[in-house]
């Protein structure tokens, strides 16, 4: 009610001033008509009245302050008066802005990221009580997922749990109604919905019932309603083609919603089917580790009971296996969702803030400077009579304002860049859909603006409140005086900019380096002229390896006829992705030491020229060939070279033999080494890298031996078509093909190799950028930061300079001067720099790739390119004091 | 402790002025205040005026324009329930202080 008054008297402050000038007039007739009464002359009364009155102006003025909330409006008043300031200055203006802008816009793009991929709450109800299983096993690395009879194992006798919900992931290719394509899918318990606490948006999700017994039934994203069923409300009950088999839709779950996926992390999903373990997969104990499994915290259960309760029963689990001795660990499913993630988001916000902290340093120095040129303005606004309390304020408005103008720029930036980002950011990043300027980010952000405001704005306020109004008067504005202690402030502020601007760019050099060194690595294969794609052979028409190999050989055929096709091969799975499976095995002859780790390899099964489509070289021995193919053949290996190195040193691995599984001493088949290939890079090439082990497709249940049903059929295979020319050319022709041997199928995945390495190559790519981006940005809010200073400093000298030059100085010897100011403020800044790098870059070691923390060319290189850009902020000082006409500037004083 | 400044005086004067008188213009407070006290106390205009707004912004007084006795338009003030409240306070404040002062000049 007051407030609303107040607000209302500001917009009728000249109504108000007329009331109340109507209100004293009245006081002042009625006091004169009473003495005029009392017998008094009017003139006389007049006078006396006056005189008690004492200034009519003054008082109008005290009473309308206490009527229109005097504050409210000087506050606009010098909200206008900074904007006048600003566009009387457009380059301070423009700079500080531009300067907040860019700190500002970065943080809040960057943190909108990590709220969304860190902070922001995962999409379920007390996701804090969400946990994951991990089942390990003593001599391998990693830790694992778990089997699928262990899955039921923690179903059925974990009592810490309201559900323990299996999951894995799988694509199937739908078809039906409309363009056939394949679906990103995810076979889920019955217990999965419940268990993350979410319901669907329309329908229902599957029941136990139906988990257990196999029903076609499918639980299907938001996403997917919209696109394909066109968010049709009869969805419910209709069925969807997966591999060829119907199953029955019956429900819709709600937009955005994820579920725990086996690549770590939550991901969103075309589709979710029961995930209906068949007899051959509930057989695989302690193999096939490949189930996810979350599970949820009963009420007042802690992490402590409930790690107690599953290890109870691993005992259990631990009976069935009595070779291997197993572990059981349970991790929020949170802090799994952001472990992989947090390097970079820890990189990323470390040189956010050093770029708020440098824009920080530049804007205080900025206004430090300005506060000191006004230093004169002040004093005689002070000599007038205005309270320091009032030019106070009136200062901090000012860097108010110009920080607020900085963050609404700052948040243009931020929008374009995230919605940027969010199309370019790597996928590794979980929860990256999710992505966008939240409220919490923005409210973080005007936080940040108000804050920096204040301090920048209150250092230089209470500089210049000390200021002595007879001094500033005296000095003739020359501010000399003033100097030491604000000066050294000053010098200090740069220093520190470019410290941190020497450790940015460091680490953009470091990143930019490992960057060059991944791009210079040979993935042990030529992807020039190679396209590739996948085709999913659905079991219902493929029942068989033989049917699948029939068809391989069919397609092979008939791309081979293409023009221009040099090599037709294909494979289970294709190098660089990281997708590639691993396999135990046992190398003849080879001892493991104690404690070592089980051999892995990670495997491939080929058909066709597979290698030479490939353009992976033969080191010695032989590629597969035909005969291989044949029935009864004999089993045979190709083995990578690193793997021949680590367990046939020394030895001639041809003729040799290999098992799979963890000993030699087991009943499995023996597979002949028939040839020793290059290495090929099977992770992103930054990424550490696996010893392989080839066998042909149509082998690869006979190298299992009796655990062949395990495998199963091979019918989701990936092809590699070398040809002459151009490989985008091909890809049309080859979708053809595929089609003219089964017009069913869909083809997925079709790229250029090239394509395949770059796309392997953007994560790393999209780090170095951002960094080095920051590291510009840095770079040039730090070569500003010198020049500020050292314009200002010659401006603030040029009497003194005039007098050398007039004293006979050379203009040289003044240019060099102020060169070597700069030059000092450089080398200072470029020394703690160092520092800090040598004790903060071993920090980005997980972020680098053949790259030292300490790199020596890196650490040169950011010291030239800092001490280049603090001479090139300081010649044009330098020149300037150099062209001082000593008689003009005399003259002027 | 009891606010006791001058300004919190002024108020209990112009408030107490109100209560008894009801509605009343701001030279109408003036004289009413100087006659009660026997002319020991004059109410400043310089004073006065600032504290009837800011008095009515806090919305201890409201306010109208009418006429008076002779004819003129003037601004009167008179007592809000919130005023009526503010002037118990300020009663029991001003008595405390009284109280206070007294004790003091009687210490020995």
């Amino acid at each position: 009610m007051r407030l609303w008054r107040r607000i209302i008297n500001l917009f009728r402050r000249e109504r108000v001033e007329a009331e109340i000038d109507a209100e004293l007039r009245a006081h002042l007739e009625m006091a004169v008509e009473d003495a005029v009464r009392a017998g008094v002359s009017e003139e006389e009364a007049r006078r006396v009245a006056r005189v008690r009155f004492g200034n009519l102006q003054v008082m109008r003025e005290r009473t309308v302050g206490a009527d229109a909330a005097l504050w409210v409006e000087g506050l606009w008043r010098d909200v206008k008066y900074a904007l006048r300031q600003m566009k009387k200055s457009p380059g301070f203006a423009v700079t500080v802005v531009l300067t907040l802008g860019l700190g500002i816009g970065g943080v809040t793009a960057v943190f909108s990221v990590v709220y969304a991929v860190l902070l922001r709450p995962l999409p379920y109800p007390q996701a804090s009580r969400l946990v994951v299983l991990h089942e390990g096993i003593e001599h391998f690395g990693s830790k694992a997922d778990l089997s699928a009879p262990d899955v039921v194992t923690y179903q059925r006798e974990s009592r810490a749990f309201t559900g323990v919900a299996g999951f894995i992931d799988a694509s199937y290719d739908v078809s039906g109604k409309g363009e056939p394509f394949r679906a990103r899918a995810e076979r889920v318990s019955a217990a999965m919905f419940p268990v993350l606490g979410v319901k669907p948006l329309m329908g229902r999700t599957f029941t136990q019932q139906e988990d257990e017994n196999g029903v076609p039934v499918a639980v299907i994203s938001y996403a997917l309603w919209k696109n394909r069923f066109d968010g049709s409300r009869g969805v419910v009950g209709e069925t969807i083609d997966l591999n060829l088999r119907p199953y029955t839709i019956i429900g819709v779950m709600p937009r955005g919603f994820a579920t725990p996926s086996g690549l770590g992390g939550i991901a969103p999903h075309d589709l979710w089917v029961p995930l209906s373990l068949t007899p051959a997969e509930k057989a695989a104990e302690a193999d096939n580790m490949d189930y996810g499994a979350v599970a949820r915290l009963k009420p007042g259960v802690t992490m402590q009971q409930a790690r107690q309760d599953a290890a109870r029963v691993l005992e259990i689990v631990q009976a069935r296996v009595p070779g291997a001795r197993l572990s059981i660990s349970l991790r929020g499913l949170k802090e799994q969702t952001v472990a992989e993630a947090r390097p970079l988001l820890r990189t990323l916000m470390g040189a956010v803030v050093l770029i708020l902290l440098i824009a920080c340093a530049n804007l205080a120095n900025l206004l430090l400077v300005r506060a000191a040129g006004r230093r004169r303005e002040f004093g005689v606004r002070m000599a007038l009579g205005a309270a320091r309390k009032t030019l106070l304020r009136q200062l901090l408005i000012e860097a108010l304002v110009l920080s607020v103008t900085g963050g609404a720029v700052g948040m243009g930036l931020a929008a374009l860049a995230v919605r940027w980002g969010a199309g370019t950011l790597p996928n590794s990043l979980p929860r990256m859909h999710t992505v966008s300027i939240d409220w919490p980010v923005v409210l973080l952000a005007m936080g940040l603006v108000c804050a920096t405001g204040l301090v920048c704005g209150l250092a230089p306020a209470l500089a210049s409140a000390k200021a002595e109004v007879m001094d500033s008067m005296r000095e003739g504005g020359q501010a000399t005086g003033q100097g030491r202690s604000q000066n050294r402030l000053r010098n200090a502020l740069v220093v520190a900019e470019v410290a941190l601007a020497m450790l940015l760019l460091v680490s953009a050099g470091l990143l930019l380096r490992s960057f060059a060194r991944m791009l210079g690595t040979n993935p042990g294969f030529r992807p020039e002229h190679v396209v590739t794609a996948f085709v999913g052979l659905p079991k219902e028409s493929y029942p068989t390896q033989e049917k699948v190999d029939e068809f391989l050989q069919n397609l092979r055929e008939r791309v081979g006829e293409l023009p221009g096709v040099r090599a037709v091969g294909f494979a289970s799975n294709i190098p660089v992705v990281g997708r590639n499976s691993s396999r135990l095995f046992a190398a003849q002859g080879y001892v493991r030491q104690v404690g070592e780790e089980y051999s892995m390899a990670s495997n491939y099964l080929t058909a066709g020229e597979y290698f030479r489509a490939l353009g992976i070289p033969l080191i010695e021995g032989r590629y597969f060939n035909a005969a291989d193919d044949l029935p009864g053949a004999p089993l045979v290996v190709i083995i990578s070279q690193s793997l021949a190195r680590k367990y046939f040193a020394g030895r001639d691995p041809l003729g040799t033999h290999i098992k799979v599984g963890p000993s030699y001493q087991n009943a499995m088949p023996k597979m002949t080494v028939v040839g020793v290939v290059g290495d090929v890079s099977d992770n992103p090439l930054d990424k550490k890298q696996d010893v392989a082990m080839y066998e042909p497709v149509s082998q690869a249940a006979a190298d299992l031996g009796h655990y062949a049903r395990m495998i199963g059929v091979v019918g989701s295979i990936h092809a590699v078509v070398r040809t002459e020319g151009d490989p985008r050319a091909l890809e049309r022709e080859f979708t053809q093909a595929v089609h003219q041997a089964d017009p069913l199928l869909a083809v997925t995945d079709l790229r250029t190799m090239g394509q395949v390495v770059a796309a392997t190559e953007a994560p790393r790519r999209f780090n170095t950028w951002v960094l080095t981006s920051f590291a510009g940005i840095a770079l040039a809010l730090a070569l500003l930061g010198i020049y500020g200073v050292l314009a200002y400093s010659v401006a603030e000298r040029m009497r003194e300079i005039a007098i050398r030059i007039a004293l006979g100085a050379t203009r040289a010897d003044v240019q060099w001067r102020t060169l070597r100011q700069a030059m000092a403020l450089g080398a200072t800044g470029v020394l703690a720099g160092l520092a800090a790098a040598m004790v903060l870059t071993r920090y980005l070691a997980s972020l680098l790739y053949k790259v030292r923390p300490l790199d020596g060319f890196t650490l040169a290189a950011a010291v030239m390119i800092l001490l280049a850009c603090a001479a090139l902020a300081g010649w044009v000082p330098a020149r300037r004091a150099a062209s001082v006409d000593p008689m003009r500037v005399l003259r002027m004083e | 402790m009891a606010r006791n400044d001058l300004q919190g005086s002024l108020d209990l004067l112009v408030l107490k002025t109100l209560s008894q008188r009801g509605k009343l213009h701001g030279y109408g407070i003036v004289l009413h205040i100087q006659r009660a006290s026997d002319d020991l106390l004059r109410v400043e205009e310089g004073s006065l005026y600032p504290a009837l707004h800011r008095m009515e912004n806090s919305g201890w007084i409201g306010s109208e324009w009418a006429l008076t006795e002779t004819g003129r338009r003037a601004k009167y003030y008179r007592l809000t329930a919130a005023g009526r409240r503010r002037l118990r306070q300020a009663e029991g404040d001003f008595e405390e202080l009284v109280k206070g002062v007294q004790a003091v000049m009687r210490y020995s």
